[in-house]
């Protein structure tokens, strides 16, 4: 299986789950190149969102409170970084302030270069980053095919009250 | 919980502090007793209520028991006070709350639920682009949830119309479906007891 097939499986997997709902912009309508790993989910499980990351990341945080599993997407790191807040102060330190039960799963990518170079401000990579930032949020990043429907079904079905950030690599929708 | 009970717990509060038996920062009431315990009557036990870091009165008119609640702040968990059981959510962030409070809302009616939230926030908090951007998505998609907007006039020690340079603020009066607005004079610094810890 190539890489964009294992994630539009992988999210298809998420999608049989009666508690998951996917959340984002370009998740009902077109704009990013995942949009088309989403294309065979039924709309009732994809909620669109204005462009506001602290927003939709605090919604999906809000969600996950009250009991759902949100799949959050934000199509690159650099636009994630805006929900920052919400990630590092809220979710990640949720286990730590509280009882509560929260299971986030959250989608983003580092920008692909070719055959298209985005510049400076879409391909960060901030995985390291957000690592030494977490505490109990899980940061996976997907470099190979097979890595991406086990890390989904763990994300999916982890029992340690964790959320998982799960980043892919634009470039290998093509390459891999 | 009535006025008289409210006041003392949190006199009992701010004399434990004031003793060094609460090694964190507390954030007291006084002075919105009433308020409170009138838009508690409207607060069902299923509904949500979302804090900042000021927040026993909530916990206590929610449900919470003085004991337990107590032994939580000793704890020094003040400004973080949560309890699932009764449906409290707090965050010491200042606008943490306020997209929570809009996905909570978005998940009972998404479930085709009937309770409500309510997220109680600060005058500066009232005046963020967080609150215009929660507030819009709220009254828009017609979602379950009620932001109180508590005004002490500051925010820590900064007079919040001054720092936006207006002489009403944005919501001042404003009661609808989606928004209450009061204004109170607490008697109690931002942090503390006014005594011993200056956090």
């Amino acid at each position: 299986m190539k890489y964009f097939d294992e994630l539009k499986r992988s999210m298809e997997m998420l999608a049989e789950h009666p508690d998951t709902i996917f959340i984002g912009q370009a998740v009902e309508y077109a704009g990013t190149a995942m949009t088309n790993t989403l294309k065979d989910i039924p709309s009732n499980k994809l909620l669109e969102m204005p462009v506001c990351e602290d927003l939709q990341m605090g919604i999906t945080n809000g969600l996950a409170v009250d009991g759902k599993i949100p799949v959050s997407i934000f199509p690159r790191w650099n636009f994630l970084l805006l929900g920052a807040n919400q990630i590092i102060n809220h979710l990640d330190k949720i286990p730590l302030i509280s009882d509560y039960k929260t299971k986030v799963i959250i989608r983003t990518s580092i920008g692909s270069q070719r055959p298209l170079h985005p510049q400076d401000q879409h391909i960060g990579d901030y995985t390291e980053a957000f690592n030494s930032m977490c505490s109990t949020v899980d940061i996976v990043r997907l470099d190979q095919p097979e890595d991406i429907f086990p890390a989904y079904v763990q994300a999916l079905n982890r029992q340690d009250n964790k959320s998982t950030i799960l980043v892919e690599w634009g470039d290998y929708y093509n390459e891999k | 919980m009535n006025k008289e009970q409210l006041i003392n717990f949190e006199e009992d509060i701010a004399n434990t502090f004031n003793s060094g038996k609460i090694k964190a920062p507390v954030h007291l009431y006084s002075g919105n007793e009433q308020e409170m315990i009138n838009i508690f009557k409207n607060i069902d036990s299923n509904d949500w209520v979302l804090c900042t870091w000021r927040s026993h009165y909530k916990c206590l008119l929610k449900g919470v028991p003085p004991d337990i609640l107590k032994a939580r702040i000793v704890e020094g968990k003040s400004i973080s006070l949560n309890f699932p059981e009764y449906k409290i959510f707090s965050s010491a962030i200042v606008t943490g709350i306020l997209p929570i409070s809009v996905g909570i809302g978005l998940s009972i009616k998404l479930s085709g639920g009937k309770n409500w939230v309510y997220c109680f926030v600060g005058d500066m908090t009232s005046e963020t682009g967080s609150f215009n951007e929660c507030y819009k998505y709220v009254v828009n998609h017609d979602l379950p949830v009620k932001f109180i907007i508590e005004d002490n006039g500051k925010s820590v020690c900064t007079d919040t119309k001054k720092t936006w340079n207006t002489n009403e603020l944005t919501y001042f009066n404003k009661n609808d479906k989606h928004i209450y607005f009061y204004q109170y004079e607490t008697k109690w610094p931002h942090a503390g007891a006014g005594k011993r810890v200056q956090f």
